[in-house]
């Protein structure tokens, strides 16, 4: 075994995306996800998708204007960010989300309680849920984390036939992002996923807005753990500080109002 | 528990112990779901199967990865993905054979880069990649009392459809396809070797005036195959001038059947359906091309096509298939006519050099008025296999006529590599984006995977059988050809000729950039 | 102090009357369609969806349990602040915030996707979850309110037991009103974790203590309505003055509700997004003026010095608590997550049995428990034994 590196992640360049979808097939193969059924034109795969439990990862298609105002065809990939500091993981009510020692972000659904709220949570709506299941769980990509424990890089990035996908380590990717963008300025100048929710481990470089892709770009740079943890550091304040206050409160306000005259005052 | 952790182990045999022991781990958790009865859904990071290649430590390079784009609009080809194994064998033939993927620069521009010659359709093992189909709405035709469903059969079609019921490779089935077709309920069956025959006429006509008037471009290229036609516009546009601007056969035909044939048999244009047998799916894109509205301005009615849908011989042989017809069994039928009559050189259109042998065949007597002696008929040195073949004619008064021949579009881009350069001097070069010519093309039945050069030979082999005890095997012998340029036509090169039997060409050198080579 | 006869003899007592009927049927109704639910799937049942994973079910849980607040919010007046005159309130509220925890329980375990898994959060330690805080909370507050209600039904089952129980009571009070204000504000503040999803005018730090400030009066609001539908159901005498008092302390703490609410949204600069004519503003400004604006003039106002008038203005503010619940979690969602979500029937019909159910065991823990009448009573070991008059129970 390869010696572990919890730093791992892809780097997705849009200019170099034929839209083959190779790597949604690849996801399929090594994770046993099944296709919906195709429409009687066979033609339900491709890009007729969204992000399902059985779709890990789509790509999808958009015309866009780059930047001489020409009509361009730009493909995305979605999966899983995996996130440094993920948001699904800070909402887990169940801990069934973690990170595991490849760095991937995973889920094991015998924790999951079904809470759906990594699903609302997550800032790319990435996790789904098998809804059609009695007993279901969070679905979602994990970053091919039996590949890359043993030393493999993803499905995804293994079978893309042009290097739009390069599997790396992460500093190293951010590295190569960079230098491709300060080589070529029809890049946008910004590594998508740098600093998006605290940082990604899969970056992505276009020469199109990234808007314009589908991605969003009101992601704060703040992970969202933050935002909860402005909130929950209260929590003990609230108990040990409310409880001391509430219980002298109520000694106070009784023996006060027994003083004031044998328990008949209003206060 | 033990029973969850038997089952992962078995199910991740051939992998690493390094993942056994972290899914072990996984698994003591995972066996309390297994205790509450649920299934337990995937297991952590996967454990499915993927081609061996791409199961390399880290990023190794690797020959054979992934697959072509297809466009969800591509009028030629659908893929499903639930068949793709991601054996890469559509990127080699792109790639290598074809030399359209891997060719042009990234990023795209705003085209998936396609020529729709449909070989990926015929090389991949699973059939994932498989034709757009045209069934229904021929169905649709054929069922409405109203129309009068026309189908014409190109020259490969005859020599492979057999294959599809278990014949030998390249067996002569022309009679009962005609046949077929007509148990079908196809109205009338005509014959695309006529619109060849008169495809001869045209281009040979033009390659004539382009030789004597010495000022014109040369060498003149054939245009009869829109895989061909795509990939020049997108990778050499400079030679668009050369390209002849005689249409293909099908599109030919289509322009013919609703103007000359409907007015010869008094039928209302509008009600003619017109349906072609393909060996090839880049025909599909070719009848969706926007230049090809012949039709609908000789009539000033914007709803007509010149051709309205186009069958793949693998969709011939499932529409047969379901209706129960066993093609073997049918008695042998005639063509109807007129229109369905042809000569060898138009039935030798389906193989590669055909078209170039039946050209010089004409062109001789266009030039010298005067027959090819009958022993010099045969031009074996256009015939076969071979990527590039070339040739020379003496033809008295005029010189010699130096004729080169390719099929395969990486063998296509040599050769205009070398026009270009101006290292050749040939006047006359035919070019099949199919390797072998329509004989192989991309919707002839799935015979050998990727097809084999055997399965290519048997089928030329029968074509050119079939040439040989032609009666007639001259184009402008062919009289129904003489009584369509005498009754309606006027002559090769007349205006309504130019009209109905000629084209233009767009460059698509916006859509692409290609990549250097040096 | 009196009790009534079947009491006296410890005997439980309950006519099952028609409208009673039709209670327990519509529960039995729900109980099925939750068994039904259990074994199916939330695919077969519900019209959840990956753009939609939360619907009506989360928002019938978090407006059950911000009215539950009554239970809280009158305990903290009473017990921590020793309000006497709210005392008699205390055990009707604790009854019906109990119910109403009942409820919003039920319907979280059928709303979790794995009910099988329903205890794995106990020992998660999540600590980072909001969610967990509020999962843990509120298994704790109800546990507190049992041992509450367990209290009440020694003392009119077995009253000398009585003494083993009640030395930890004073400690369970406090916990019992400590526990709400984490997971009412934690209900909030899971929509913290959604920065870019949820519409700016709610998106905020202070939604947490938006929520737990709300759900305190709309508690009380509960409490008038409840007050003043059983009072006249068991046609008991009904002490105005109180309930006058009740709505006047709504008023304040609204008011001070509603100043939050501005400086809030001023601080943010999200003001524009309140006046754009969108629907988002347009919910917002509905919440604030049927909700808020509506309540405070009423309460602040002769007009609840009258028994209409109380019940109006408490009317006004449950509904406003409704429409500040649906906001968060619909309105303030559809522009990220799109419009393709409509609750399926069986999301539907599973609710109004639940509240039958809940109003069944009301009526029944009225008339065979010392809720209404024992006011004086309660926890007598923490508050000093005072004497209060009690009320008699008069089954109709
Ligand atoms: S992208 Fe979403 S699901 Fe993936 S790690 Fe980040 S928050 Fe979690
Ligand atoms: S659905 Fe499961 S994984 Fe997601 S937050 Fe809830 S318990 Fe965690
Ligand atoms: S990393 Fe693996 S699981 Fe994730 S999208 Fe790629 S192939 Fe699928
Ligand atoms: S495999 Fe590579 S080129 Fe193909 S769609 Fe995926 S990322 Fe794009
Ligand atoms: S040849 Fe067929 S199966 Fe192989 S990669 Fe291409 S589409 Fe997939």
């Amino acid at each position: 075994m390869t010696e572990a590196n919890t730093n791992r992640g892809v780097l997705f360049d849009v200019k170099q995306c034929i839209g083959c979808g190779s790597c949604t097939v690849a996801c399929k193969l090594w994770n046993d996800l099944g296709y919906e059924k195709p429409d009687v034109a066979g033609n339900a795969h491709g890009f007729d998708v969204e992000l399902t439990d059985k779709n890990w990862t789509i790509v999808t298609y958009n015309r866009e204007k780059d930047a001489n105002g020409k009509d361009v065809l730009r493909f995305l990939k979605n999966q899983c960010m995996h996130c440094k500091e993920p948001a699904c993981i800070s909402v887990c009510f169940a801990h069934a989300l973690y990170i595991d020692e490849n760095g991937a972000v995973v889920c094991d659904p015998a924790k999951c309680a079904g809470c759906r709220y990594c699903m609302i949570a997550c800032p790319y709506s990435v996790p789904k849920y098998e809804w059609d299941k009695v007993f279901p769980s969070i679905q979602k990509c994990q970053m091919c984390d039996s590949k890359i424990a043993a030393g493999e890089a993803t499905s995804c990035s293994a079978v893309c036939p042009t290097g739009a996908l390069t599997f790396g380590d992460r500093d190293e990717l951010l590295a190569l992002a960079k230098k491709k963008i300060a080589a070529d300025p029809s890049y946008v100048n910004h590594v998508y996923g740098e600093t998006e929710g605290g940082g990604t481990r899969w970056l992505y470089i276009s020469d199109v807005p990234f808007e314009k892709l589908g991605l969003p770009i009101n992601v704060p740079n703040t992970p969202i753990n933050d935002y909860l943890h402005g909130y929950l550091k209260y929590t003990p304040v609230v108990f040990l500080g409310g409880g001391a206050l509430f219980a002298a409160l109520s000694i106070y306000t009784k023996r006060r109002a027994k003083v004031a005259g044998h328990g008949e005052g209003d206060e | 528990m033990k029973k969850q952790t038997e089952k992962q182990q078995k199910k991740r045999e051939p992998k690493k112990l390094s993942r056994r022991q972290f899914l072990g781990a996984v698994a003591a958790t995972t066996a309390i779901a297994g205790l509450a009865g649920c299934d337990m859904g995937e297991n952590t990071g996967g454990s499915g199967w993927l081609p061996k290649q791409y199961r390399s430590a880290a990023n190794w390079p690797i020959q054979l990865k992934g697959r072509v784009p297809v466009d969800p609009e591509n009028p030629s080809i659908v893929r499903r993905d639930d068949a793709c194994i991601l054996c890469g064998q559509c990127i080699e033939v792109c790639q290598n054979v074809q030399n359209i993927h891997g060719y042009y620069e990234l990023p795209v521009k705003n085209e998936f880069m396609c020529v729709n010659c449909g070989q990926c359709a015929l090389w991949c093992p699973t059939a994932s990649i498989y034709e757009r189909s045209h069934i229904d709405r021929v169905r649709e035709a054929i069922l409405n009392p109203d129309m009068t469903v026309i189908v014409q059969t190109a020259p490969a079609t005859r020599v492979s459809i057999g294959e599809e019921f278990g014949l030998d490779m390249g067996t002569w089935m022309e009679g009962q396809q005609v046949a077929a077709l007509r148990r079908l309920g196809f109205d009338v069956v005509l014959d695309t070797n006529f619109a060849a025959d008169l495809t001869i006429m045209e281009e040979g006509t033009e390659l004539v005036k382009r030789v004597t008037s010495g000022s014109a471009v040369l060498p003149q290229f054939t245009s009869c195959c829109p895989g061909w036609v795509k990939f020049l516009e997108f990778f050499y546009p400079e030679l668009i001038p050369n390209l002849s601007t005689a249409k293909s056969p099908m599109q030919m035909f289509g322009s013919m059947l609703k103007t000359y044939y409907a007015k010869k048999q008094n039928i209302d244009p509008k009600k003619i359906y017109s349906v072609a047998v393909m060996p090839c799916i880049s025909k599909k894109m070719e009848a969706s091309r926007p230049e090809f509205k012949t039709v609908a301005e000789y009539y000033n009615d914007d709803s007509m096509k010149d051709i309205d849908a186009v069958l793949s011989v693998r969709e011939f042989a499932i529409m047969l298939k379901e209706a129960g017809i066993d093609l073997p069994s049918l008695p042998e039928e005639d063509y109807d006519s007129i229109m369905g009559e042809a000569s060898g050189a138009g039935l030798i259109f389906g193989s590669t050099g055909g078209v170039m042998e039946a050209a010089l065949r004409s062109a001789y007597y266009l030039m010298t008025g005067t027959n090819l002696p009958e022993d010099k008929l045969d031009i074996k040195a256009v015939r076969g296999l071979q990527g590039i073949k070339e040739a020379t004619v003496n033809v008295p008064g005029v010189g010699d006529v130096k004729v080169a021949v390719c099929a395969g579009l990486s063998n296509a881009r040599a050769l205009c590599e070398m026009v270009k350069a101006g290292k050749v001097d040939y006047h006359f070069i035919e070019v099949m984006a199919c390797p072998g010519g329509c004989i192989s093309g991309g919707g002839q039945p799935r015979t050998t995977v990727p097809p084999s050069d055997d399965m290519r030979q048997k089928r030329l082999e029968s074509i050119y059988a079939k040439d040989a005890i032609y009666k007639l095997r001259m184009s402008h012998q062919n009289p129904e050809i003489l009584q369509a340029y005498k009754e309606f036509l006027g002559e090769p090169g007349s205006h309504l000729a130019e009209d109905l039997l000629h084209t233009y060409y767009i460059s698509r050198a916006e859509d692409v950039t290609p990549k250097k080579f040096n | 102090m009196k009790d009534t006869t079947a009491q006296a003899k410890n005997k439980i007592s309950f006519k099952i009357t028609p409208a009673r009927g039709i209670l327990l049927v519509l529960g039995l109704l729900s109980i099925c369609l939750i068994v039904y639910r259990l074994i199916n799937g939330l695919g077969v049942t519900t019209n959840l969806n990956d753009q939609w994973p939360w619907g009506l079910w989360i928002f019938i849980d978090l407006a059950a349990i911000a009215l539950a607040g009554c239970g809280f919010s009158i305990a903290v007046i009473t017990h921590v602040f020793h309000i006497k005159k709210f005392k008699p309130l205390t055990r009707r509220a604790l009854l019906l915030s109990f119910l109403l925890y009942i409820v919003a329980l039920l319907i979280l375990f059928i709303e979790i996707g794995r009910w099988d898994n329903f205890y794995t959060p106990i020992y998660s330690f999540a600590f980072t979850s909001p969610l967990y805080e509020v999962f843990m909370c509120i298994v704790l507050y109800f546990l507190m309110q049992a041992i509450e209600l367990l209290d009440i039904s020694i003392e009119r089952f077995n009253p000398p037991a009585r003494s083993k129980i009640s030395k930890i009571m004073p400690v369970v009070v406090i916990i019992a009103c400590l526990l709400p204000f984490g997971h009412q504000a934690s209900l909030g503040a899971m929509y913290l974790g959604m920065p870019q999803k949820l519409s700016a005018i709610w998106s905020s730090a202070f939604l947490p203590w938006s929520f737990l400030i709300n759900s305190f009066f709309a508690g009380l609001a509960v409490v008038v309505l409840e007050y003043h539908f059983f009072s006249k159901h068991y046609r008991q005498p009904k002490d105005n003055a109180m309930m006058t008092g009740l709505t006047r302390v709504i008023a304040v703490i609204m008011l001070g509700y509603f100043v939050l609410k501005i400086i809030d949204l001023a601080a943010r600069g999200a003001f524009g997004l309140v006046f754009d004519g969108s629907l988002e503003g347009n919910m917002f400004l509905l919440e604030m003026v049927i909700g808020v604006i509506i309540p405070i003039i009423f309460g602040l106002s002769s007009l609840v010095k009258k028994t209409s008038g109380q019940i109006f203005m408490a009317t006004f503010v449950v509904i406003g608590l409704l429409l500040s619940r649906f906001n968060v979690i619909f309105v303030g969602m559809i522009k990220t997550l799109g419009n393709s979500y409509v609750p399926s029937w069986i999301e539907i019909a599973v609710i109004p049995g639940l509240f039958a159910l809940a109003i069944f065991i009301y009526l029944f823990a009225v008339e065979n428990l010392p809720i209404f009448q024992a006011a004086n009573r309660e926890y007598d070991a923490f508050a000093g034994r005072e004497k209060h008059a009690g009320y008699e129970v008069v089954s109709k």
